[in-house]
């Protein structure tokens, strides 16, 4: 069985008075069991040379519903004001600036719940790694 | 200005040649390399099953301890959840959109736009009690006139 593992470090030493430091590392399993997850996208990187428009990464129905799909984003520019919109169907999640990273679960719930992308700016890329629960 | 690090570290032994990623980024103001996010706000608590929860609420201070955020900014949320039985989850969903089901030992770390007053983070246990740390990085919110 594979074994994959995701680990977050979260530090501040002045946005409390007392230092923030949270780390927490999860196995990625299957819906509901203790088996690791066997598939993966890999690592890849798109560069949008057309700019601001939406365009769908993940398509909802290639990948099984309501399971524990993870997705890794990180917005490799390096101009601060240029963001990636990231939607789930048609429902807005956040800005992804600069640098940004994020790890988000997904569930492909229904065939509409594409995974998008919308960048602020020309020619920015996005890296990307889908771990697939079959 | 607070300097906040969040950093990922994604390894896997899935394919021939091993997974290793790395990431970290300050966590910044929107439009800004100058600038770190400044707010914040921390806690744990027991979702149980049965109903749906505003576990952050986009623009409705009198109905979350959290709430008001600025829209369209460079929010950030990490949410764990640390039940133990891995049956057990929790599903996410931003404005009765389903976006992802975090189970038992599993953890979220997203951009947030809370881009109107509908977005809510809004969170459902599947079964039993579960136990969510979860934390907004912002750049503010409005607070209730009492």
């Amino acid at each position: 069985m594979a074994t994959t593992t995701a680990t977050i470090t979260i530090n501040s030493t002045d946005i409390l008075s007392d230092e923030l430091s949270l780390s927490t590392t999860a196995t990625l399993t299957n819906a509901g069991g203790s088996t690791g997850l066997t598939d993966v996208s890999g690592l890849a990187r798109k560069t949008v040379t057309g700019g601001h428009a939406q365009y769908t990464l993940f398509d909802g129905s290639d990948y099984t519903a309501d399971k524990a799909h993870k997705l890794y984003l990180k917005n490799i520019s390096t101009t601060a004001s240029e963001f990636f919109l990231i939607t789930v169907n048609a429902e807005d999640v956040g800005r992804l600036y600069a640098g940004d990273w994020a790890l988000i679960p997904w569930s492909a719930h229904d065939n509409d719940c594409d995974i998008k992308i919308d960048p602020s700016a020309n020619d920015m890329t996005l890296e990307y790694m889908l771990f697939i629960d079959e | 200005m607070a300097t906040t690090t969040a950093a990922v570290t994604l390894t896997s032994d899935l394919l021939s040649d091993n997974i290793s990623v790395s990431a970290s980024s300050t966590l910044m103001k929107a439009d800004t390399t100058a600038d770190g996010l400044d707010m914040v706000d921390y806690g744990v608590i027991d979702i149980v099953t049965g109903d749906q929860f505003d576990l952050l609420d986009a623009d409705n201070p009198s109905s979350s301890p959290i709430a008001g955020v600025m829209a369209n900014k460079a929010n950030k949320v990490y949410i764990a959840n640390h039940a133990t039985d891995e049956t057990y989850y929790v599903t996410i969903m931003i404005d009765a959109q389903n976006v992802g089901r975090l189970y038992a030992g599993d953890w979220m770390f997203i951009p947030w736009g809370a881009e109107d007053a509908n977005a809510d983070i809004e969170i459902t246990a599947s079964t039993g009690t579960n136990k969510i740390e979860y934390a907004l990085f912002h750049q503010g919110r409005t607070l209730d006139a009492s």
